[in-house]
């Protein structure tokens, strides 16, 4: 009599469960792994952006900021994902250290007088292809000023949406945070 | 006027042929006069599939070459006097076809037939660029894997691009419902949102299909298969009928799993 509500208590209780294991499963089933990558992958395809080009678009993104913030550059994420109808670029950066004020405003001195130069050069030459160039640095510094108003308390840069170009530039906050826990573990 | 469509893929393996054979036979069942092209050349199987194998004289390439008319080409199916194909060439390539030699027979066609079915080779080169030629349809055959969705995607990108084509759908074959139940496979829902195409069809998995092309015979005639049910229904969308699609779920939830658990209590119990 007692295996025989041993056995039910057991059977019972398996039922209960299942029914968890497979609500776990539902919460990381390799599905969703399936539908995150390909997304991702569609990104890439449907942009007609080269890895050379991502690439080059990547080091100059780190030369702009890299006046603003020390940052771990090896690591640096650039990446399109798909938010609802609209794709995104999605830009996860780990900050070693934020630069004080004054060496940020002692680089932007040291480009400005660099950038007059350019221009007074420009002028004397008159150089059309130089001055299309420096047309296309300033409207990236725009950018580049955007991203670096909000710091968050990990010491990563979070920096909301900024509209400046077609596509949107973000910062996942908690993707860089996890960066930043993994940097301090090496 | 018929209306001509492609089927076509990107990746290979993912179910063109199968679908071009069934589409076609259904259509024919349903009274429409169907023709059914073959433009994979050098890599023909449409014939196989319909079991029109022994039956072929001349091919496409024949008739762009001069060597027989049009008419004569049109190999009628062994069932369905409705129903034609206009087989491949085995022994030439994509190359002895151009896309203006198969837009004029697509055109001669579609004057006297309701439909003109083209069977796209796999890729994007050549033998896809003269399928779609003469289409002012089309239908993306995928499967849920990553590999055969992104390749649709891909042709999404080309069709969309061509101008001569008005509408395309997708079709999702070799659905596992068990797989998507488990969260192994990407759900229909998945598909459609990820390659945001509307859907002309979900066609389960069934082993019926190996047995049938085995037989020469398209599954629609098996009126017993689910594929060969899901095949019929594509055949009545594209005729314009509204129709449900199958309902491929098995039961979930906590009653199913309530009477699965009472199942098993009391088939242990009657063994004990």
């Amino acid at each position: 009599m007692k295996e025989i509500f041993t056995d039910l208590y057991k059977k019972v209780v398996g039922f209960f469960q299942i029914q968890e294991k497979e609500n776990e499963k539902d919460v990381e089933g390799n599905r969703q792994v399936a539908c995150n990558r390909l997304k991702l992958v569609l990104m890439q395809d449907r942009t007609n952006l080269t890895p050379f080009l991502l690439e080059r678009m990547r080091g100059e993104m780190i030369e702009l900021l890299s006046k603003y913030v020390e940052m771990d550059t090896e690591a640096l994420e650039l990446n399109f994902e798909q938010e609802g109808d609209s794709m995104a670029l999605m830009l996860s950066i780990p900050v070693l250290r934020a630069k004080d004020e004054e060496e940020i405003q002692e680089l932007i001195k040291l480009e400005e007088e660099a950038k007059t130069k350019v221009i007074e050069e420009e002028a004397s030459q008159e150089d059309e292809e130089e001055i299309f160039e420096a047309s296309e640095e300033e409207s990236d510094e725009d950018i580049d000023e955007d991203i670096s108003e909000e710091v968050c308390s990990c010491g990563c840069e979070n920096a909301d949406e900024s509209s400046n170009s077609p596509d949107e530039i973000e910062e996942i906050q908690d993707g860089s945070a996890k960066n930043c826990n993994e940097k301090t573990k090496k | 006027m018929g209306r001509v469509i492609v089927i076509t893929s990107g990746k290979g393996g993912v179910g063109k042929t199968t679908t071009s054979a069934n589409i076609g036979t259904a259509l024919a069942k349903a009274g429409q006069k169907v023709i059914l092209i073959d433009t994979d050349i050098g890599l023909r199987n449409l014939d196989l599939l319909l079991g029109l194998e022994n039956r072929i004289v001349y091919t496409i390439i024949d008739v762009v070459e001069g060597r027989c008319k049009l008419k004569q080409a049109l190999v009628k199916d062994k069932k369905n006097p409705n129903l034609c194909l206009l087989a491949a060439a085995q022994t030439r390539d994509k190359s002895a076809l151009s896309q203006e030699q198969l837009k004029s027979i697509c055109d001669e066609l579609k004057e006297d037939n309701d439909f003109v079915i083209v069977d796209c080779p796999a890729g994007i080169e050549q033998g896809f660029q003269n399928a779609i030629a003469g289409a002012t349809e089309a239908i993306i055959v995928t499967t849920p894997e990553m590999s055969a969705v992104r390749d649709a995607d891909r042709i999404i990108g080309l069709l969309e691009a061509k101008e001569e084509i008005e509408s395309y759908k997708l079709l999702l074959n070799r659905v596992r419902p068990n797989l998507v139940q488990s969260n192994d496979m990407m759900s229909v829902d998945d598909v459609v949102d990820i390659l945001s195409c509307s859907l002309i069809g979900i066609i389960p998995e069934d082993i019926g299909v190996i047995t049938s092309t085995n037989k020469g015979e398209p599954i629609v005639n098996d009126e017993q298969s689910l594929a060969g049910q899901a095949y019929q229904n594509v055949a009545k969308r594209i005729m314009g009928e509204e129709i449900d699609f199958l309902n491929l779920d098995e039961p979930k939830g906590v009653v199913a799993k309530i009477k699965k658990f009472f199942a098993g209590l009391f088939g242990k119990e009657q063994k004990a």
